[in-house]
């Protein structure tokens, strides 16, 4: 390959660098340790998933919600007290063990990377819109696919929203939108959103007392801990190694014609449904769905301004739970504003439930929205990005 | 030679592309590839013969060499850009 000589000179301004300039050679990165190709691995990670979600759900959380990023934010809220809807309580293992599985594999595989700074509180605000879409529709992107899994109609309406919000959001990308770069931190910031989990899976296994619990609903309805936070730390390290992202798989398919990721999506919604069919549990309806409303128009929308509000952050919010884990500080606040609007779902009558939407959820959605929409238009560049 | 670039932001790699073209260098937006990280998920491999930046380089992560045998070999930037 030859080599390039090490310089120290000082570069500044446009310039052409052949035989001076400001670059040092460091070891080469060759094929790492994954001896499957991306082609292989991506389906069988979709595979793995798929059959971690089933097992929760077989191990008692609620159908169709082996994992739900939405869901058990929205719980784990409730958990802390920062909501007072009883039926949707508990310091759910699941989000501590993708969190601690992310940072154990960064930390290993020296993926670790602490950075943050990137327009913090806009990130709170669109992660805080991206909790109340999600919650109109009942599931993050993760559950959409696992909705999907198990026959529910309603979640196809979601993913058309949700591509579209995506395509919106790509546009937003194209027409130069950017909430600025992000700075090098220290180790400590890092650490701290790990370490904050680890603490509330200690208040779970030692002082339960502290936290509320769900005698009914869907927070009453859990796996063991141990098990749930197995399923959370497989799931939290095999997508911190492969940069599992709802969004960004459709947006790169979008913007690249790059399938990989779909072929992994595509894998964990037959997984999922070839187990739901297996033990009887699969059910072809708009209506009598588990934790699902009918409403198309809604659950539409719901998503779509998930697919946008997550394609200007950079991930869906299973995404942002892993960057969190890897030392990504906005991606931590993003968490943060995710948790937020959880509270503020439940503690104003913004989720939708079985029954449905809510008036309040609706006017919620277009605040929301407008937020959403703000953001993305006051952080364009002006000189267009597109070639 | 190839080289690869990786960035900060997204419309930091679609300016940077744009710069490469207006340079003359055939260049073109892509996922990074995934033993190579960055914060946006976003870069640009871009030919040249020479090593080149451009002037606007505050959104630049990473520079890597590409080698023929699918190598990266990656070249610290120490003009405290990147």
């Amino acid at each position: 390959m030859g080599s390039i000589p090490t310089y120290s000179r000082q570069m500044h301004g446009a310039g052409i660098l052949n035989d001076t300039g400001p670059f040092c050679v460091n070891k080469l990165i060759q094929e790492d340790d994954f001896v499957l190709k991306d082609r292989y691995k991506l389906p069988l990670v979709g595979v793995l998933v798929g059959v971690v979600a089933l097992a929760l759900t077989h191990l008692g959380n609620p159908a169709n919600m082996g994992f739900c990023i939405a869901c058990f934010l929205r719980d784990m809220a409730g958990s802390l007290g920062l909501h007072r809807a009883a039926v949707v309580q508990y310091m759910r293992p699941e989000v501590i063990g993708i969190v601690l599985g992310a940072f154990v594999i960064s930390v290993l595989k020296k993926d670790f990377s602490v950075k943050g700074g990137s327009a913090p509180f806009s990130r709170f605000l669109l992660g805080f819109s991206v909790m109340i879409g999600a919650l109109i529709f009942l599931g993050c992107p993760l559950r959409m696919l696992l909705r999907i899994g198990g026959g529910d109609l309603n979640a196809v309406v979601g993913l058309a929203g949700f591509v579209s919000g995506i395509g919106v959001g790509v546009v937003f990308l194209n027409k130069g939108f950017s909430l600025k770069r992000n700075y090098s931190l220290t180790k400590t910031e890092g650490y701290l959103f790990p370490a904050v989990n680890a603490g509330f899976l200690l208040l779970l296994v030692v002082v339960p007392s502290v936290l509320i619990f769900s005698e009914s609903g869907p927070g009453s309805m859990r796996a063991p801990i141990w098990a749930a936070l197995a399923a959370g730390l497989i799931v939290g390290v095999v997508g911190q190694r492969v940069r599992l992202c709802f969004v960004s798989g459709i947006r790169d398919s979008i913007l690249f014609r790059e399938f990989g990721m779909l072929t992994l999506f595509i894998a964990l919604t037959a997984t999922v449904a070839v187990g739901n069919i297996l033990s009887n549990k699969f059910v072809l309806s708009f209506a009598n769905q588990p934790v699902a409303h009918t409403e198309s128009v809604w659950n539409f929308l719901g998503l779509f301004l998930v697919g946008l509000g997550s394609v200007l952050l950079g991930g869906c919010p299973y995404r942002q739970l892993v960057l969190a884990g890897s030392g990504n500080s906005d991606s931590a606040v993003t968490v943060l504003g995710l948790l937020v609007g959880a509270a503020f779902a439940h503690n104003f009558g913004l989720a939708s439930s079985g029954a449905g939407t809510t008036p309040a959820g609706r006017i919620a959605f277009v605040i929301c929205l407008i937020i959403t929409l703000t953001i993305g238009l006051t952080n364009l560049n002006k000189s267009s990005a597109s070639a | 030679m190839r080289y690869i670039a990786t960035f900060h932001t997204h419309y930091g790699a679609l300016k940077f592309q744009n710069d490469c073209r207006k340079a003359g260098f055939p260049a073109k937006t892509m996922p990074v590839p995934r033993k190579l990280s960055s914060s946006c998920g976003i870069c640009v491999e871009f030919e040249s013969s020479v090593l080149w930046l451009p002037e606007d380089r505050e959104d630049l992560e990473a520079y890597y060499l590409v080698g023929e045998d699918g190598g990266y070999l990656p070249c610290q930037i120490e003009d405290g850009h990147a």
